[in-house]
Formats: structure tokens, C-alpha cells, sequence
């Protein structure tokens, strides 16, 4: 049941992107501020909103 | 596992393995002994004797060679057993829908159905398409490890995958499709997306996510434009150009027609746009980064938006502001499409998205949870007599119609757009696409069915009433209970009325679209559960907030994505409109798909009969036709990997999709019922016109209507021609491979054998 909620947190996560950020900054070795959420983001939706969402 | 008992000094535990091996084979580990019983012991602990992570034998001591043999024998007779079980159980419930005539059936039978033959379809079909033809190996690298970069490219634990997966493909579609194929009763819809979501959306998504995975995770126009030829590349990418703005204007008046003369819900979805406004603020510049903390706040404004939409409608000074007719609601949707997709992503659209994606999912398992407490029976008869063509709510026999009005639920060539976009760049192993690109689709069948059950459980007579146009049923509550009647589906107006009072409205009919029936259907259900008919209004308008805020969505998104795709194919001509950034271009380029979309949309709102009936047929074919672009690269890929043995897996999705749109898409130009052909409602209206029956003030409202249906068959025909064309363009392909002439050289990226560590995902 832990790993389910485990699982199905993580999936939440991802979905709100929260876990490609900590990713982001992990690649890039830089620690977080709004100043670099910015700049994650901006890249982020100017690739993610490039695409058809699905009807 | 062999590379353990190869390697290393022989220990005890080496000969535990061998034993092992001996007495079940290798597939020991998956098949008999479970984590649970048998910790895993990592390379480190033990001493560097083994370079992978292995069983560790301390925890227990060997088992017999009789013991291991008697425990595999018996786990594989009960797996035996069970997927008999399984599969009995599949046919049992199917041949039980199916026969069953004159008694309502328990929608339980539906859902047991389903689950069955998906069980089975993924267990036995889907393995073996991943076995025999894709021969998916873990050992392969790929591209998300092999071209990691931290952001598109990043090796995903696969349940992670999946729920990101899922949460791209389900949209409005298998909730609106099988709503409006109700017409023909709940058995077409249930057979075709049980049926057509094993053998061919779950095949097509499977096979084009399997497909771009070993070809560094390329789109499916790339995948056209190299493996069948620019033709084929430029075909997908205009037909997805054209698919996208019929999808608009269908989907924005499934909206509309949601909306109209309803002020609660009007307001609770006009109060949904400065709540997006404000989360992206909060987002940027408060607490930035706190996505989930922001769409909770986003999520407990919205909901106090449908407690404040009743008290609007309830204000006799407020209610009028939101009371909207269907033009208004028309221009004030293209009004919200042009500025959403010309304002900051991270501003308006990002933010909405993330919330609408949370409560499309909640709402999907809180459908689940309520179908299972409250179990409706379905009120609809398994067959109505509307399979004859004459349907209310869209015209056409049940074969083709009920095959393209299903799109996404059985087969969706949108799915096609997502399996080859950010899904492959994502999964670790290979035969994680099992699961997530046939398992998802699954899923996805699995809501189109409760939205049946949502709509097939109303009662026919009410069902039929909030769907007919009042083209079809008549312009007064009188006349059309009267009509719905006589086709033997009792409904009155005082039950109408007491329906609408209940839920808040003023009136339900000619709500064309099936957002509302499905709504209603939801609402029902969802207070069977618990709360009943008291909270009968809240939940119908939860239920029409959550249909509208993700089809708002799919419009702000899409009509950016259309507007990128014009300035690309526009700027071959004229340069600049190429800067995504240059705001002339922007804003024009947007006006002029939002025009695109608009014109349908206004012509859909104008249609004496709902819009839905011209509309939908056309999106639904242009849908099922991408998804025959996507078979169709799906089985050049096949030939191509010498597996043209195989090719039926792929091409018997892809012959039925081309029967059944052509056969679809040739009635509604050609057909000689005006209800039915565009050509011919065009004829009957040029006729009317000529032989001077038409009214002075409705002339020019004629011609308009005239052009439309015009307009129609020349775009139904243009869908017909594109998909013709990349399908003579493959069919030459495989022709010459076959036949020697021409060399199947594929275009996969090449093998690289994986260092991924089970402990990085």
C-alpha cells in the first residue's frame, strides 16, 4: 500500500512537473530560486505547449 | 541471471541458482520467488562476487529440487486456471450483453466485460505482438538514457510513465463519443470499444510508441516523412493541421451548447479564467515551482465558483449577465481562444492545464468508485430503432456511424501524436512500452465505457430529449416530449421540468453535444453514492465544470499548436512569420486559425439540427483517418523489420478504419438524404430557394447554409484524398519490398547496449 502511495505521488508529481524541475536542477547543478523556476519553465512549456494535446 | 551464476567464485548460493535453473528454468526469479520472500542483495553487500543485483541466500535456505518443481507446477497450473477464468468469464459477459434482449441489464456486466477481454487482450495479444514482432529487449538502451539531457530525454520509473501517459491521452472524446453513440443503444458502443480498443487503438498506440522508442523518440510526421516518403510526411502534417481545427470547433460547441441559457454554469467556467489567471501569478512570482500547492488553491476556488454560480443563477440582478445564447457563447469562445493562446503559456494556459489535468483524473476514479457503489441498470435497450439510420441526435446507419463516432475509447489517431511525442523519451526499458502503450489505452477504453454507462443509465426517454435538436423533435417542450414518445420512449414535460429544477436549470432540451447527458448521467450516479438528489444540482454542475475546463483547455492549446503549424507552412513564403516571438505574426497567424475553427463553430451553433450531426461524423472520420496514417507507418515499419508475416496486426485495425471511413465519409457527401449528404441537403435547400418557398428574411441564411454543406463535402473530401494518397504511398512501399524490388532498409536508431541500474529509476 506505501509503494501504491509512493507510485501515485510521484505520478502526481510528474504530472505537475515538479519532478522534471528537480531534475532540471540536478542536471544543471544549480539550487532552486524563482529566478531559475523561470527560466525551467519557460523552456519547458515553450516545448511542452508545442504540441497537439489530445482530444 | 545466468550472468550471476557465470561469474564469481561458486558459492552457495551459485548452486542454489543452478538447481534452480534445473528444476523450473531461468524465468525462476519472475515466476516463482517473489521480492518479498527473497530480499534482493546489491553487489556491494556481497562482496563484489556478483556485478548485478541478485537473490540473496542468506535470507533462506535452498529449497529441494521436488519443492521448487512442485511450487513451479502449481503456480503455473493456478496462472493456468486463473487466465481460463479470465477468459471464460470475457466471453461469458460479452455473450451476456450481447443476447440479452427485453430486461434491463446491470451495468456490472459492462464493466466485467470489459475487464475480462482487456485482461486477456493485454496478458496473451499484447505480449505476443511485443514478443514476436517487436522483440522488445530491456538489454537496448533507450533514448531516454542514451540521449539524456535532463529535460524531454530522462529514463521514467514505468508506473510514473504511465500515469503521465494516460493523463496526455484521455481528453473529452471517450466521454463525449460513446455518450452520442447511445442513439443505437449501449451494444454497438460497448462491442466497438471493447473490441476495437484490443484489436486497434491499444494495438496502434503500443505499436507507434514501440516505433518512435527505436527511432530516438521522432514524431509521427518524422516517422511518415522517413520511412514512407515525403508525400506521407507532408500528408500527416497537414491532415493533423486540418483534424486540429475541426476538433476545435466540435469540441467548442460541446461547450456551447453545455452552456447556453445556463448561467450557473456560465459563470462557474467564467470564474474559472481569472482563477488560472491568478495560479499563474501565484506560480511565477509568489511560490514558484509550488505547482501542487497552487492547484489545490486553484482547485478550492473552482469548486466555491460552482457554489457561486448558484447563487448568481438564483440572483434575479446577476443571473441575466450570464444568461448567454448559443452565438453569444460562440463569439465569447473565440474571444477566450484568441487570447489564451496569444498570452504568456506560464501566465494563462500552463496553470489551467495542470488543473484540469487534476480534475479530469479525480473525476475519472471518482466515476470508477461511483459505478461500482451505485451499479446502475442501463435504462437503454441494447438496440434502439435508430441503427436504421433515422437517429436524433446524428444521422446514419449504425454501420458505418457508430465505428467513427467512437473515436477515442476503441481507436484514436490523436493517441497516435502522443506515443510519438513525449512518452518514448521517457521510458527506461523497453517492455515498459507494454504496459504503457497498450496497458493506457486500456484504461482509456475502460472510460469510454463508464461514460456509457453514465449515458445509457438515464432514462431513453430523457437521454433523447436533452440530446434531439429541436430541428428534429420540435421547437416546444409539447412537441418534442410528444415526438421522443412516439418513438416509444416515454418522457413529459413536467418530468423535463422537475429534472431541470433538480439540477439547477431551467430547462434541458435540445442541449445537442452530450456534455449535458452525461453530465446528468454522472450526477446521478455520483449521487446514488451518496449525498442524493439534495446535492443532484452541485454535482451536475461539477460534472459540466470539469467537461468545459478541459475542453477550454484543449482549445487554448490547440489553437497555439495550429498557430505554430501555420507559421512553419507559411513561413517557406515569407520568412519572419517563422519567429515564434515577431507579434504580427503571432496575432495573425492565430486570428486566421481561430477564423478556421470559428467558421465551423458558428456554422455548428447555426444549424437547425444541433450541429453535432454535421460536426462530429467529420471530426470522428477525420480522427479514425490520422489513425490510419499511423497503421499505416506502423505496418511499413513491419515489412521493412521482415516481419511482413506480422503485417495483419497492424493492417486489420488499418483495412476496417478504411472500410469504415470511406464507407462514412462517401455517405455523408454522396448520400441522397438531406439529413445524411451534405450534397443533397445542399440540393434540397438550392430547390427550395429556386422554386421560391423560402422566406425573404431567411434567403441569405439559406445561401449560408448552402455554402456550409458545400463546405463540408469539399473537407470530408479532402480527408478521403489526403489518407487515399499516404495509403497508395505505403501500399507501393510494402509492394516493392515484398516483391525484391525496393530495399527495406529501416531507419532505427542503432543497438546500444544499456547501463542503466535498477536503482536510478
Amino acid at each position: 500500500m506505501r509503494a501504491f502511495l509512493r507510485v501515485l505521488w510521484e505520478v502526481i508529481r510528474e504530472i505537475a512537473d515538479e519532478n522534471a524541475y528537480q531534475r532540471h536542477l540536478r542536471a544543471h547543478g544549480r539550487s532552486h530560486s524563482g529566478e531559475e523556476w523561470r527560466r525551467f519553465c519557460d523552456r519547458r512549456f515553450a516545448r511542452k505547449y508545442a504540441r497537439a494535446k489530445c482530444c | 541471471m545466468n550472468s550471476h551464476l557465470s561469474r564469481g567464485p561458486p558459492t552457495c548460493q551459485q548452486e542454489y541458482w543452478q538447481r534452480a535453473e534445473v528444476a523450473i528454468g531461468s524465468d525462476l526469479h519472475d515466476s516463482i520467488i517473489g521480492p518479498k520472500k527473497y530480499r534482493m542483495c546489491s553487489p556491494k553487500a556481497c562482496g563484489g562476487a556478483f556485478d548485478a543485483p541478485h537473490l540473496d541466500c542468506r535470507q533462506t535456505d535452498p529449497l529441494p529440487n521436488s519443492l521448487l518443481a512442485t511450487i513451479l507446477w502449481m503456480k503455473k497450473t493456478l496462472g493456468h486456471l486463473a487466465w481460463a477464468a479470465i477468459s471464460i468469464g470475457a466471453a461469458f459477459f460479452l455473450a451476456g450483453i450481447a443476447v440479452n434482449r427485453g430486461e434491463p441489464v446491470n451495468s456490472m456486466w459492462l464493466v466485467l466485460a470489459a475487464v475480462c477481454t482487456y485482461l486477456v487482450g493485454f496478458r496473451f495479444y499484447a505480449k505476443f505482438i511485443a514478443v514476436k514482432v517487436m522483440a522488445l529487449n530491456d538489454k537496448r538502451a533507450t533514448p531516454a538514457e542514451r540521449l539524456r539531457d535532463g529535460w524531454d530525454f530522462e529514463p521514467t520509473n514505468k508506473w510514473i510513465v504511465f500515469g503521465h501517459h494516460f493523463a496526455a491521452i484521455a481528453g473529452p472524446g471517450p466521454l463525449v463519443g460513446p455518450t452520442l453513440a447511445a442513439q443505437f443503444g449501449y451494444l454497438p458502443g460497448a462491442l466497438w470499444i471493447v473490441i476495437g480498443c484490443v484489436l486497434g487503438g491499444a494495438v496502434q498506440d503500443f505499436v507507434i510508441l514501440f516505433c518512435s522508442m527505436r527511432r530516438d523518440g521522432k514524431s509521427l510526421g518524422q516517422m511518415a516523412r522517413e520511412e514512407i516518403g515525403r508525400v506521407g510526411g507532408f500528408t500527416a502534417l497537414l491532415t493533423v493541421l486540418f483534424i486540429m481545427i475541426i476538433l476545435l470547433a466540435v469540441v467548442a460547441l460541446v461547450v456551447v451548447n453545455a452552456l447556453k441559457g445556463s448561467p450557473w454554469g456560465t459563470f462557474t467556467i467564467a470564474a474559472t479564467m481569472p482563477i488560472a489567471l491568478f495560479m499563474g501569478i501565484y506560480l511565477r512570482y509568489l511560490r514558484p515551482g509550488k505547482v501542487l500547492e497552487c492547484s489545490v488553491i486553484g482547485f478550492v476556488l473552482v469548486i466555491a465558483s460552482i457554489f457561486g454560480g448558484q447563487m448568481v443563477a438564483d440572483s434575479a440582478t446577476l443571473a441575466p449577465w450570464f444568461t448567454l445564447s448559443a452565438t453569444g457563447l460562440a463569439i465569447a469562445t473565440m474571444i477566450y481562444g484568441f487570447v489564451a493562446s496569444v498570452l504568456p503559456v506560464w501566465l494563462f494556459l500552463a496553470p489551467r492545464d495542470y488543473l484540469s489535468t487534476f480534475i479530469k483524473l479525480g473525476v475519472v476514479l471518482m466515476l470508477g468508485v461511483g459505478i461500482i457503489l451505485a451499479h446502475p441498470p442501463l435504462a437503454l435497450p441494447a438496440l434502439t430503432r435508430f441503427t436504421d439510420g433515422t437517429g436524433p441526435i446524428f444521422a446514419g446507419k449504425v454501420f458505418p456511424f457508430a465505428f467513427i463516432t467512437i473515436a477515442c475509447g476503441a481507436i484514436s489517431g490523436f493517441h497516435s501524436l502522443i506515443s510519438s511525442g513525449t512518452t518514448p523519451k521517457m521510458i527506461a526499458r523497453e517492455w515498459t512500452a507494454w504496459p504503457v502503450g497498450y496497458g493506457a489505452m486500456l484504461l482509456e477504453g475502460f472510460v469510454a465505457i463508464m461514460a456509457l454507462i453514465a449515458a445509457c443509465s438515464l432514462q431513453p426517454g430523457v437521454f433523447f430529449a436533452v440530446n434531439s435538436p429541436a430541428g428534429v423533435v420540435g421547437t416546444t417542450p409539447a412537441a418534442a416530449t410528444a415526438t421522443i414518445s412516439s418513438w416509444g420512449f416515454p418522457v413529459s414535460a413536467s418530468q423535463m421540468d422537475s429534472l431541470a429544477a433538480d439540477v439547477g436549470e431551467k430547462s434541458l432540451y435540445y442541449r445537442t453535444g452530450g456534455a449535458p447527458s452525461l453530465a446528468l448521467g454522472m450526477a446521478h450516479i455520483f449521487a446514488k453514492s451518496g449525498g442524493g438528489r439534495a446535492i443532484l444540482g452541485f454535482w451536475y454542475h461539477f460534472a459540466i465544470m470539469f467537461e468545459a475546463l478541459f475542453i477550454l483547455t484543449i482549445i487554448a492549446a490547440g489553437t497555439r499548436v495550429g498557430r505554430f503549424m501555420l507559421q512553419d507552412l507559411l513561413g517557406h513564403a515569407f520568412p519572419p512569420l517563422r519567429r515564434p516571438n515577431w507579434m504580427p505574426g503571432v496575432l495573425a497567424t492565430s486570428a486566421v486559425i481561430i477564423a478556421a475553427w470559428g467558421y465551423f463553430l458558428y456554422q455548428g451553433v447555426r444549424d437547425p439540427l444541433g450541429g453535432i450531426n454535421s460536426l462530429w461524423p467529420l471530426f470522428g472520420i477525420a480522427n479514425q483517418l490520422l489513425a490510419a496514417i499511423a497503421l499505416c507507418v506502423a505496418t511499413t515499419i513491419f515489412v521493412k523489420m521482415h516481419r511482413s508475416r506480422y503485417m495483419w496486426i497492424s493492417g486489420t485495425p488499418l483495412v476496417w478504419l478504411v472500410v469504415v471511413c470511406f464507407t462514412a465519409g462517401w455517405e455523408k457527401i454522396f448520400s441522397d438524404q438531406p439529413r445524411l449528404g451534405f450534397l443533397a441537403d445542399a440540393a434540397r435547400l438550392q430547390n427550395a430557394l429556386d422554386a421560391g418557398k423560402v422566406a425573404a428574411a431567411k434567403i441569405a441564411e439559406t445561401r449560408t447554409q448552402i455554402f456550409n454543406d458545400r463546405l463540408d463535402a469539399v473537407v470530408c473530401g479532402i480527408f478521403l484524398a489526403l489518407v487515399l494518397l499516404i495509403l497508395v504511398d505505403s501500399v507501393r512501399i510494402w509492394y516493392g519490398i515484398l516483391n525484391g524490388s525496393r530495399d527495406a532498409r529501416v531507419e532505427e536508431a542503432p543497438f546500444v547496449i544499456s547501463q542503466l541500474q535498477p536503482e536510478e529509476l
